[in-house]
């Protein structure tokens, strides 16, 4: 068995320590009981809860999901009980779990992603908060927050100061420069960086002249999207020093290399697990069995395999140092 | 053999009895291959042990359409249980060729092995007390009635089944179901039987029958509505129907399929597909 633990908030004392770093996205499983009966849910290395709200939200009409090519557009529009619904449910449930879970929250304003995060803090079963940046900005006049790099550092650092719990930033890709997003969230006090939130998309249904989703856009996910949640990860990677989780489109094993060795620590699996609730168990096993194959001790060793250099720091505790440059001056001036 | 039994912590188990979904995901082998209703397709599959019995009527399996490593069509496609044979431990599924995924399904040989998620769905509801059961009928909507016609009958229960279909060949043939059923069809062309609306045949019925199950496409929903509504006496007999939604995770998970209903909204997939007719927001 090669050391598949990992630990995503490496400068927070409360730890994000996960058995392996296989992670059930969000909005692809539900608050975990879904697919409690269907798939030891015990043995992921955690999973993001739907997206929850301040107040109750009935989400989108219908129709809200259509298949599109190795993928599928959703706008379900963040339907959930609210928060206060959220918290009389599933924290208490949730502490008798041994697979830590994450709750992915969303807002419409900073004070109310801070309001969240400080009810959260006190729940038990709650182990770290993913912060939904893909959604609009009252203030900014329906503007995404997670399209500019001090709307996306302004919620970070209220969130970061309304709670000690682990913070991730589900970045969107809908930014010009994610990378600059991520620095800004880093810099803001962000834990870890989840990436890609969905592409917008659109679907036409021709005969109807119209668009498929009621809502006419919505977010595009699996393996259609793969290709550019790679590059993502790989350009986020190369430049902050916190933890990377990458997802978009994950299915296979060699898909989930890509992303670690693009520079994710740990992975998220969403589509997929609607395709196949099996896969997401099987991969963790894949990835064991992979590893040992490859004369790998730990998951570290393949971490950033694919990036040119990597940025020191403590965040890269865990990983394993690549191969450095060979210095060429420092070579000539002690010859 | 992906066979995950459901595994939970003790803890879990209260809070899951609502919402949790105990299906399997398991490797179907296809066993037998049959065309019927023109231009579907009966598709029979072994089943894990004790699936065939366990499956209630109106319940669905979701079935992954296409080979393994391939990404397309992505998401599984759900069929109600067709007929479920406890003994062989088999079900059967009818199958459409309208889409991609039902018609690479269609296509399967014997022999194939399919990836099979379920039972999913709440299935019918036959009160204790209904003597008498009247099915309503249309196009592969006949599929869920067939299987709740075999449990009736087998309960000691009296089956009328209305079908409706555009020519004599697109109709379940009469052979499918039970000899103990009484089978009564209506035709566009008048092929068979009446010529007219399936839901033509309904108000003579409606005295006779204690509940009435209706699966079938959209318009036949509407005119079960207004026939219902002209003709039942104190909102009796009561009518479930199996709504179809398109839906990705089958589990309550995705609300990608939800249905508005006087209770609010609801998954299709876990709360339904069979609602009572009169607490669906039309």
């Amino acid at each position: 068995m090669a050391d598949l633990s990992v630990d995503l908030a490496p400068n927070n004392p409360r730890e994000l320590r996960l058995a392996n770093p296989v992670i059930a996205a969000s909005g692809c499983f539900g608050y975990g009981l879904e697919y409690a009966g269907v798939i030891d849910v015990q043995r992921l290395g955690a999973f993001v809860s739907k997206g929850i709200t301040p107040q109750p939200r009935a989400g989108n009409a219908m129709p809200r999901i259509t298949e599109t090519p190795a993928g599928m557009l959703n706008a379900i529009g963040l339907q959930n009980p609210g928060l206060r619904g959220f918290v009389r449910k599933y924290p208490k449930l949730w502490e008798t779990w041994r697979v830590p879970a994450i709750v992915n929250i969303s807002a419409e304003s900073v004070s109310e992603f801070a309001a969240m995060a400080r009810v959260l803090d006190e729940q038990p079963g709650v182990a770290g908060i993913e912060v939904n940046v893909s959604c609009p900005n009252v203030a900014a006049g329906g503007f995404c927050f997670g399209w500019d790099a001090g709307m996306s550092a302004d919620v970070t650092r209220a969130v970061r100061a309304a709670t000690t719990l682990p913070v991730i930033v589900k970045l969107s890709p809908g930014a010009t420069d994610i990378a600059e997003i991520a620095l800004a969230v880093e810099e803001a006090g962000a834990d870890a960086v989840s990436l890609i939130n969905t592409l917008v998309g659109m679907a036409i249904d021709t005969r109807l002249r119209r668009p498929v989703l009621a809502n006419g856009t919505g977010g595009l996910s699996g393996p259609a999207v793969k290709p550019v949640a790679v590059r993502m990860v790989y350009q986020v990677a190369s430049v902050v020093r916190v933890p990377v989780i990458g997802l978009g489109g994950i299915v296979s094993l060699d898909d989930a290399l890509e992303f670690f060795m693009a520079g994710a620590s740990a992975i998220q699996v969403g589509t997929a697990i609607f395709a196949q609730p099996s896969r997401v168990v099987r991969l963790i096993d894949e990835l064991d069995a992979w590893l040992e194959s490859e004369g790998c001790a730990s998951l570290a060793e393949v971490v950033g395999a694919a990036l040119p250099t990597r940025p020191a720091g403590p965040g890269t505790a865990t990983a394993a140092e690549p191969p450095s440059e060979f210095d060429f001056a420092a070579a000539l001036a002690t010859r | 053999m992906v066979d995950l039994e459901p595994r939970r912590t003790d803890a879990t188990e209260e809070a899951v009895a609502d919402v949790t979904v105990r299906a399997r995901e398991f490797e179907a082998e296809v066993v037998a291959v049959e065309s019927v209703m023109l231009d579907s397709t009966l598709i029979t599959v072994r089943a894990p042990n004790g699936l065939a019995s366990q499956v209630r009527a109106g319940q669905f399996v979701d079935v992954l359409c296409r080979v393994d490593g391939s990404y397309d069509p992505l998401l599984r496609r759900p069929y109600s249980v067709y007929r479920a044979d406890p003994s062989a431990e088999t079900l059967t599924l009818l199958v459409r060729p309208y889409g991609r995924g039902s018609q690479w399904l269609a296509a399967q040989g014997v022999g194939t092995t399919l990836d099979v998620l379920g039972p999913l769905g709440n299935g019918f509801s036959v009160a204790p007390r209904s003597r008498n059961l009247l099915m309503l009928a249309g196009g592969v909507g006949a599929a869920p009635l067939v299987l709740l016609s075999d449990h009736a009958l087998a309960d000691g229960r009296n089956v009328t089944y209305l079908m409706g279909a555009a020519t004599a060949e697109a109709l379940l043939p009469a052979g499918q179901l039970p000899s103990d059923v009484e089978y009564v069809v209506a035709t566009d062309d008048g092929s068979r039987g009446h010529r007219g609306f399936v839901t033509d045949l309904l108000p003579e019925y409606l005295r006779w029958a204690d509940q009435v199950f209706a699966c079938g496409p959209g318009p036949m929903f509407r005119s079960l509505r207004d026939v219902s509504r002209a003709h039942r006496v104190g909102g009796k007999p009561r009518v479930q129907v199996s709504v179809e939604r398109g839906m990705a995770c089958g589990l309550g998970a995705c609300l990608g399929c939800v249905v508005e209903t006087r209770q609010g909204l609801q998954t299709s997939c876990v709360q339904g597909p069979v609602y009572d007719m009169d607490d669906l927001v039309w």
